[in-house]
């Protein structure tokens, strides 16, 4: 048979541990918020006016030169003030009251941004506060087409935005989006009227490669795809923006392509690398979409062949049995005798001339 | 069961739709122009809502993407056929306001009021290609509405600007839909034919 006492002892700890759990989780559950700058008085629950009590801030004793009696003020409230208030009775330090203050802000006017990356599928709003208010705010938001209400379905990510299948298409009524925000010390709302066509905007083109063109100084060739976001490029095709420059560089070069996801840039400055970006849009309606990642390229050059030095070609005609004496080239092409490199590719050209003939005199 | 279209028909069907898209999109160009010249003309607010009004087509469509070849081109040619006398009727009314006054407005509708009638033609042809019986127009159609105040006529106009704007952007999805390879007029996009 089992020994009774050990059980009891562990029911009259249990019933303990739920009593003090119940008691401090009704207290701890008591939230009160204040706005930035208000006075807050903190009453220490039903206890008199004129009792003996102790007050903490997050555990630390408040000084008593902040109560009225058993009452606690605190003036021109502060964001750092905000935290856990416990009231302690006099010599018993029972605790008698706690909350948790948050200071915060009613909402600004919220940002609102719709945009259609699907077309024709639907699209999507999303939103932000302008300034944080520290507390928790709940955003509801209502979408109307004509007459008729239409569900936004709220995304699991981000949380701060939610779509809508288009069930129209073609339609001249306008959307009229109202995004409301609503926290404990205000509210605040903003509304946004558009129609179907304005808020297409694709996101930019996927996979940007850029490549050197074998034995072309000058190309470069571009390829893209279409981003995966947009549903039907084939019923509903793109057209790009593609604009490049050398990185020494500040002006752009743009392109406008009607169809087809690559293009050949022909004017390109010989061995300077390029930055290159490309951009989309729909090809009948709204605008253009951000521009992609930035690619670099640097069109082919020509590998640096072995210079020939001045000694091997005087040594090469030297070298060779023709009566032909080929007059020296070292004297020509001295870089003393001689300024700038225009004068200098003179003096090799003719040294070439020369041993040319040399050879050919043999 | 259905019967295979010739590759010469199916080249003639992607060419007139290629050539189609074309005038719709230099319409569209025309007539967004001209609301904004219209707007401005007749001192209207660009952004003023109208409602819906009786003998204007309406571009607004559910489940476009289920509609069938024939479905796009015989809504396409009624809703083309409704702008053309809208347009005419235009015409009539502002050479009455205004007579000479603005001669460019009224050239302008004039010349959109012909791309139409050319539209519609080309979609009549299309129609024809697909072996499909064109509609008559209806001449015994219902009364024309009662006369509109001006303001009313001016507000019916832009009206009708905004959803002739509307229908070009709409027809040129639809000629983009009818002239894919896989598309003949008489199925919708997926389905085949019924026996």
């Amino acid at each position: 048979m089992a020994n009774p006492v050990p059980s009891a002892c562990c029911v009259v700890l249990a019933a303990v541990v739920v009593v003090y759990a119940q008691r401090h989780s009704q207290q701890d559950s008591h939230i009160q918020y204040e706005r930035v700058g208000a006075d807050v008085t903190m009453k220490c629950g039903s206890m008199d006016w004129d009792a003996a009590v102790t007050w903490t801030a997050n555990g630390t004793d408040i000084d008593e030169s902040h109560l009225n009696g058993s009452y606690l003020i605190l003036k021109n409230v502060d964001l750092s003030q905000s935290g856990q208030y416990s009231c302690y009775e006099g010599s018993s330090w029972h605790l008698k009251y706690q909350t948790y203050l948050r200071v915060g802000t009613p909402p600004k006017e919220p940002v609102l941004m719709c945009r259609s990356n699907n077309y024709p599928k639907g699209f999507y709003c999303s939103w932000h506060l302008p300034t944080p208010t520290y507390i928790p705010n709940s955003f509801n938001i209502s979408v109307i087409h004509g007459t008729k209400d239409m569900v936004c379905e709220k995304d699991a990510v981000p949380k701060n935005r939610c779509h809508i299948r288009y069930l129209q298409l073609f339609s001249t009524v306008k959307y009229k989006v109202t995004l409301t925000v609503t926290n404990a010390l205000g509210k605040n709302f903003t509304t946004l009227t558009f129609d179907e066509f304005a808020i297409v905007k694709p996101d930019p083109p996927e996979s940007v490669v850029a490549k050197p063109v074998p034995n072309n100084p000058r190309r470069l060739e571009v390829s893209w795809q279409n981003p995966s976001s947009w549903p039907d490029p084939e019923s509903f095709p793109l057209k790009f923006f593609l604009r490049y420059r050398p990185l020494i560089l500040d002006q752009w070069q743009h392109v406008e392509l009607s169809d087809g996801t690559s293009h050949t840039i022909t004017d390109a400055y010989a061995g300077k690398e390029y930055i290159i970006q490309v951009a989309a849009k729909d090809n009948d309606i709204g605008t253009w979409s951000d521009w992609s990642v930035a690619v670099h390229a640097t069109p082919w050059t020509e590998e640096p062949k072995h210079l020939t030095t001045e000694a091997q070609i005087t040594e090469t005609t030297s070298a060779s049995t023709s009566s032909f004496m080929a007059p020296p080239t070292t004297k020509i092409c001295d870089k003393g005798a001689v300024v700038g490199s225009g004068a200098m590719a003179v003096c090799w050209t003719a040294g070439l001339v020369v041993a040319a003939y040399s050879v050919f005199f043999i | 069961m259905a019967a295979a279209e010739s590759p010469s028909a199916a080249l003639r069907r992607r060419d007139l739709c290629s050539r189609g898209i074309r005038l719709a999109g230099k319409m569209r160009a025309d007539v967004v122009d001209l609301l904004d010249a219209y707007v401005e003309q007749q001192g209207l607010d660009a952004s003023a809502s109208v409602a819906a009004m009786e003998g204007v087509p309406l571009a607004a469509v559910e489940r476009w993407d289920e509609q069938t070849g024939t479905q796009r081109l015989l809504e396409n040619l009624a809703a083309y056929r409704a702008f053309r006398a809208l347009l005419a009727q235009m015409l009539e009314e502002q050479r009455e306001q205004l007579g000479e006054a603005d001669a460019g407005l009224g050239r302008a509708l004039a010349a959109v009021l012909l791309q139409v009638s050319a539209f519609a033609y080309h979609l009549e042809e299309l129609l024809r290609l697909e072996s499909r019986g064109i509609p008559g127009e209806e001449g015994d159609g219902p009364p024309p509405p009662p006369r509109l105040s001006l303001f009313e006529q001016k507000l019916r106009g832009l009206g009708v600007l905004r959803e002739l704007a509307q229908w070009a952007v709409r027809s040129v999805r639809d000629l983009r839909q009818l002239g894919k390879p896989s598309s003949a007029a008489g199925t919708a996009p997926g389905l085949a034919e019924s026996p």
